[in-house]
């Protein structure tokens, strides 16, 4: 019997009933994750989790958590758990702490198996770019499909049926995007309920937690357990912690559903196709469903305004790797030159390649024509947004123009060819807004998802439109075992 | 050809705030080095920094000190730039909005009085300490992450005695508002000056040298008139200045070439994405204020109210323990002339003798005002309480208890009236 492929509810209940124990559950997982042929794990917790489980504490047993083996990207720091966020600059990286969410899991009664792939320090879409390299999509045997990225090895492990959640980070879409791809929801709440502390920061003012789970209910059993100030981290909000599962079945009658049209027209057929269905089945339930447009150019300019800033952010951000205090170090005859052969080394060209970018955007000489730029561009496409969320609930649409692309061909650099169904999620990162990404069809036996994006702080009702929606499509707790 | 020296300054100010300015770990000087440090000190990735209140209730009394005007949205910026000290890569600090600008200090002596304008006060962290060994160096982030102030004069100084009041004047504020140390030997007081020269009445600026590491007041004022000479020298030569940073040489008594100045850094300042910016209450603010400790000025004034004169009043404002110890014991109702001939002449006298701060002495001001209590009703004379505080100063033992010990009380004239009454038949 697999349990780690079903609900939290159903693994929870067996548990209950003394059908398996929490023991037996990581004895799964790990056993699983062992065979894992996806490259979805930087590191396996082969004693720690056995460590962990024999010491849980059975009180948590209330917990949809209590005993269940979950993964956890690697830009997360785990105290004693080696932490490389895939780059060679922290291959023999071991944190002191514990991030807030692996605080607030452990004290759930989660138990972490595994650390998952990722595109190196979560700068990437692609799944490709970690020191480990490609990361497979479990949906495609023959191996030529991206899963995409960020946070690639968590969709992975989910969607393969390793584990029922897997945490990850989204700055740009680096949950959303790959759930689209592997056929998971992928939830980012709104910025600040879910504390950064402890996560590697790429772009703070657009890094968000989130995760993949394999049904809406289950990412809103989550939220609960992850949401709420903390006070180590200064953008956490104080908003108080509400049952996200309590409304999930709540009608949705009047309530008022926008489609972009210029993200639809840039999908495939058979997206549409779906996606059409799938307003069909929100009229059903009593939605309101437009399609609107938004000025091509704001959504033309999501893309670069993204590329400007998080590059810009990440540069300083990760100036911490020098090569001086923690991490990989190459020796030189001075400071400076241990960092310059430092850096040189252990960062591969694409992370450079941001980082020069980052650099030019803040400098004298660019800074009015780059960053500010960008910062006045992100004020620009947050307003055109807004302006829909003030007649609309939800804004709704494709999460991916098609399925997962081809790992040949896949260019990850900017080209100045911008397609806007394939770069539009960053808007939610720009403003904060919760975002959650379902999957809403097959084509070619490969997944992909629709997204639904509510203003920032209505994630109680995000979660309730994307269950209702669930229902309907009954593409929840999708899982593509490895062969 | 005359000159007049134009001259700026720039101080930092360690505060001793409980802990760090943007982490939980511990401000404290002297412990075992990395002993107080938090995972966001040495910038172990995923850490994120906080704001220290603390921190921001003391820069708003120095920035109400210095009659500054007080942003009430408090943003924090990056300044990038890679260097072994500076653990993040980046310094967090205060660069598009200081929380305090536009003020001015008034320096007051016998010969002058001069109003100082101060350009900005910001809020910064400090780096962590280099200790620098023949073929290798150590790092101790005890000292990474202490909230600084930085406070950053006009070019409106005009001599290295000007120079040297203003830094004592900043110093006075900071230690009597008990925000800083204001140790220049230890380094939680740190200045840095920029010295020019320009054409007597002329318009147009100098050349302009900055001198660091400048680690006593009266060092300042050395640094600052040698670097007016040498300057002043090369130029009636015919020469012209470079801009340079230069240093200050305690064996040769004069300023010594850093190193010649190049391009300016680019430190690529953006404002921090992780500390929203705060918006800081007006009553916040003003009970900031409100709660403030009594500024030297203010101390001055009430003694000059007490009858005191103005010599001794300056003495008794010199630091801020020796305020405290006075006030302490004008609670006590005791003649505030009495205490203050007591305190300058023998109480100082003793702490000369031993060599020590006025927190260590033996002798505490309720004791001392019991002493000049016991004078006050005859108990004891003059001469006798000498003696008494001699013996008070090395066993720390009460007037009373000595009084008693020795057997010294005077009789007064009612006592030894009634006693001859007693005695005569």
């Amino acid at each position: 019997m697999r349990y780690l492929s079903k609900p939290l509810k159903e693994i929870h209940d067996a548990i209950l009933r003394n059908e398996v124990t929490p023991l037996d559950l990581v004895k799964e997982g790990l056993s699983y994750v062992g065979k894992d042929n996806n490259n979805a794990f930087e590191y396996i917790c082969n004693k720690e989790a056995i460590d962990a489980v024999n010491k849980l504490d059975s009180s948590k047993k209330n917990s949809l958590l209590y005993g269940v083996p979950i993964v956890i990207k690697d830009c997360f720091s785990t105290k004693s758990i080696p932490t490389t966020a895939s780059s060679n600059m922290l291959s023999d990286y071991i944190p002191c702490f514990d991030a807030e969410v692996v605080t607030r899991l452990k004290n759930a009664g989660a138990i972490i198996i595994g650390k998952t792939t990722m595109d190196e320090l979560a700068m990437g879409g692609s799944g490709t770019s970690g020191r480990k390299g490609m990361t497979y999509n479990p949906w495609d045997k023959r191996r030529k499909h991206i899963i995409g990225g960020s946070s690639c090895g968590s969709a992975a492990a989910v969607s393969s049926g390793l584990t029922p959640i897997g945490i990850g980070s989204d700055t740009g879409d680096s949950v959303r995007k790959p759930a689209s791809y592997s056929g998971l929801v992928g939830f980012k709440p709104t910025w600040g309920r879910i504390s950064r502390y402890g996560m590697f920061q790429f772009a703070s003012s657009l890094d968000h937690v989130a995760y993949f789970t394999r049904n809406v209910f289950d990412s809103a059993y989550l939220l609960n357990v992850l949401a709420g100030h903390d006070n180590k981290d200064f953008s956490s909000g104080y908003e108080d912690v509400i049952d996200y599962t309590k409304d999930l079945s709540k009608s949705i009658k009047g309530k008022r559903i926008a489609v972009i049209k210029e993200v639809l027209d840039c999908c495939s057929p058979k997206t549409i196709e779906c996606f059409n269905k799938t307003l069909d089945q929100l009229r059903v339930e009593g939605a309101i469903v437009d399609i609107v447009s938004i000025d091509e150019k704001i959504l033309k300019a999501i893309y670069p305004t993204y590329f400007i800033i998080s590059s810009s952010e990440a540069t300083s951000n990760n100036a911490n790797l020098d090569g001086l205090k923690f991490g990989s170090r190459c020796e030189g005859n001075s400071f400076e030159e241990v960092m310059i052969n430092t850096r040189t080394k252990c960062f591969s060209p694409l992370i450079k390649r941001r980082f020069i970018i980052g650099s030019l955007s803040l400098s004298k000489t660019h800074r009015e024509e780059l960053f500010v730029r960008a910062q006045k561009c992100r004020r620009l496409i947050v307003d055109s947004f807004n302006k829909v969320f003030e007649k609309y609930d939800f804004i709704y649409c494709p999460a991916s123009p098609t399925t997962a692309p081809l790992f040949k061909g896949y260019n990850p650099r900017f080209n100045g060819d911008v397609n806007v169904a394939d770069n539009y999620l960053a808007f939610a990162n720009f403003g904060g807004n919760p975002s959650i990404t379902i999957p809403i069809g097959f084509e070619n036996n490969m997944p992909f998802g629709g997204n639904f994006t509510a203003k920032p702080h209505f994630d109680s009702e995000l979660l309730n439109v994307a269950s209702i929606l669930e229902k309907h499509t009954g593409l929840m707790n999708l899982v593509k075992e490895n062969e | 050809m005359d000159f007049e020296p134009v001259i700026g300054i720039e101080i930092h100010a360690q505060l001793k705030t409980k802990s760090k300015m943007f982490s939980s770990a511990p401000v404290s000087f002297g412990d075992r080095p990395n002993s107080n440090v938090a995972p966001l000190d040495i910038a172990f990735p995923g850490a994120l920094p906080t704001v220290n209140k603390e921190a921001i209730i003391y820069a708003i009394r120095v920035c109400h000190a210095l009659n500054m005007k007080i942003d009430d949205l408090l943003v924090f910026d990056r300044k990038n730039y890679f260097y072994s000290d500076l653990p993040k890569g980046y310094q967090l600090t205060q660069y598009f909005r200081p929380i305090g600008k536009d003020g001015y200090l008034t320096l007051k002596s016998n010969i002058f009085e001069k109003k100082i304008g101060i350009e900005r006060l910001h809020i910064e962290e400090d780096t962590c300490k280099q200790i620098h060994e023949a073929d290798y160096s150590l790092l101790d982030y005890n000292r990474s992450g202490i909230p600084l102030l930085e406070i950053v004069s006009l070019p409106e100084i005009s001599s290295g005695l000007e120079a040297q009041k203003f830094v004592e004047e900043v110093r006075s504020i900071l230690t009597f508002l008990d925000v800083s140390d204001g140790k220049m030997e230890n380094g939680s007081l740190r200045c840095d000056v920029n010295v020019s020269l320009r054409e007597k009445g002329s318009n147009k600026l100098g050349t302009k040298v900055e001198i660091k590491n400048l680690n006593s007041f009266s060092n300042i004022q050395k640094a600052i008139d040698f670097e007016i000479d040498r300057q002043k020298s090369l130029l009636l030569d015919g020469k012209k200045l470079k801009q340079e940073t230069r240093r200050f040489d305690e064996n040769r008594q004069e300023t010594v070439l850093m190193r010649v100045k190049v391009d300016d850094v680019d430190y690529k300042y953006f404002t921090d994405p992780n500390i929203v910016p705060i918006r800081l209450s007006e009553a916040f603010i003003k009970k900031a204020i409100e709660d403030m400790p009594e500024l030297a000025s203010s101390k001055h004034n009430r003694y000059l109210s007490y009858g005191l004169n103005e010599y001794d009043a300056n003495l008794l404002v010199s630091s801020k323990e020796i305020s405290d110890f006075f006030d302490e014991g004008i609670k006590t109702g005791v003649n505030p002339k009495s205490l203050a001939n007591w305190v300058i002449q023998d109480v100082f006298s003793y702490l000369n003798k031993e060599d020590i701060n006025i927190k260590e002495s033996k002798v505490s001001a309720l004791n001392l005002c019991e002493l000049i209590s016991f004078i006050e009703k005859n108990e004891i004379s003059n001469k006798q309480a000498r003696e008494v505080f001699a013996k008070m100063t090395i066993s720390g033992h009460t007037a009373k208890e000595i009084i008693l010990e020795n057997n010294m009380s005077q009789m007064n004239d009612e006592k030894l009236l009634s006693e001859i009454r007693l005695i005569l038949p």
